[in-house]
């Protein structure tokens, strides 16, 4: 995890690996994609890091997405889930 | 003068990614996590034993001295191998690097430069109060005070490419 200055540590959760295997896309392809490792990625998505504003817009870029699509303070729920939500 | 560094700066960073370019399939069997560890480990033992040569030439064995040939042999490809296995990160441009791997080595080298400057005590104290108390006339006392100098300072710039190549997992396996 990235280290924090100052205040209370709050988690950047993201849905990068779910897109990811979505598109058929390795670890190596997207991080070609977005010019870094392909272990930053591994990173990213264990939430070993938090990337910068300027790598979650490349990561945004590579999906097509809005930011508050890929990353969120709160926890993804599943994405079928959220498509087809349970009727009561 | 910023022209200048930032040639310097180009130049650094061609001759890491060259560096990188022709050893990045060397030693496939050291590049796994366990096996990276086990080469910190063994540099780890060297440099006790380098600590321990000197201990032993501060006390006046004549032929201490003559470890510390055997004890280079054993750490330089020690040191050559972890760097190769590492990818050199610990000293890496910042142009090589994404935005991890800064942060990884930005605090394998803060620990890096803290170890030293603790370690480098060990040798000055040694020295200053050692030569008060022998009013400067123990040759030993000089050489073995400098093998130690050379050791921490061994440790300290060893220190960052020992943490990167312990802490840095294997690649997750694709899905």
């Amino acid at each position: 995890m990235s280290p924090v200055r100052r205040g209370e540590s709050l988690p950047i959760h993201n849905r990068i690996g779910v897109l990811r295997a979505e598109r058929g896309m390795s670890r190596a392809q997207l991080a070609a994609l977005v010019d870094v490792n392909p272990q930053t990625v591994g990173a990213l998505e264990r939430g070993d890091h938090y990337p910068s504003l300027d790598l979650a817009f490349r990561i945004c870029d590579v999906f097509g997405l809005p930011v508050e699509a890929v990353f969120a303070r709160q926890a993804f729920t599943p994405l079928s889930a959220e498509l087809y939500p349970r009727k009561p | 003068m910023p022209d200048v560094i930032d040639r310097y700066r180009d130049y650094r960073t061609r001759r890491f990614l060259k560096y990188e370019r022709t050893w990045a399939a060397s030693l496939p069997g050291w590049r796994p996590q366990r096996r990276r560890r086990l080469l910190v480990g063994l540099l780890a033992a060297t440099f006790t034993a380098m600590f321990a040569i000197s201990v032993l030439c501060a006390v006046g064995i004549q032929w201490a001295p003559v470890l510390w040939l055997p004890a280079c042999a054993v750490f330089f490809p020690l040191w050559i191998a972890l760097q190769i296995v590492s990818g050199r990160q610990g000293d890496a441009p910042e142009a090589a690097l994404d935005e991890f791997e800064i942060a990884q080595r930005d605090s394998a080298r803060s620990v890096g430069l803290t170890v030293t400057q603790y370690l480098m005590l060990i040798p000055i104290f040694y020295l200053v109060f050692g030569s008060v108390l022998t009013g400067g006339t123990d040759e030993n006392m000089a050489y073995a005070g400098g093998l130690m100098a050379v050791t921490m300072l061994l440790v300290g710039g060893c220190t960052p490419a020992m943490l990167l190549g312990w802490s840095r997992p294997d690649p997750m396996p694709e899905d």
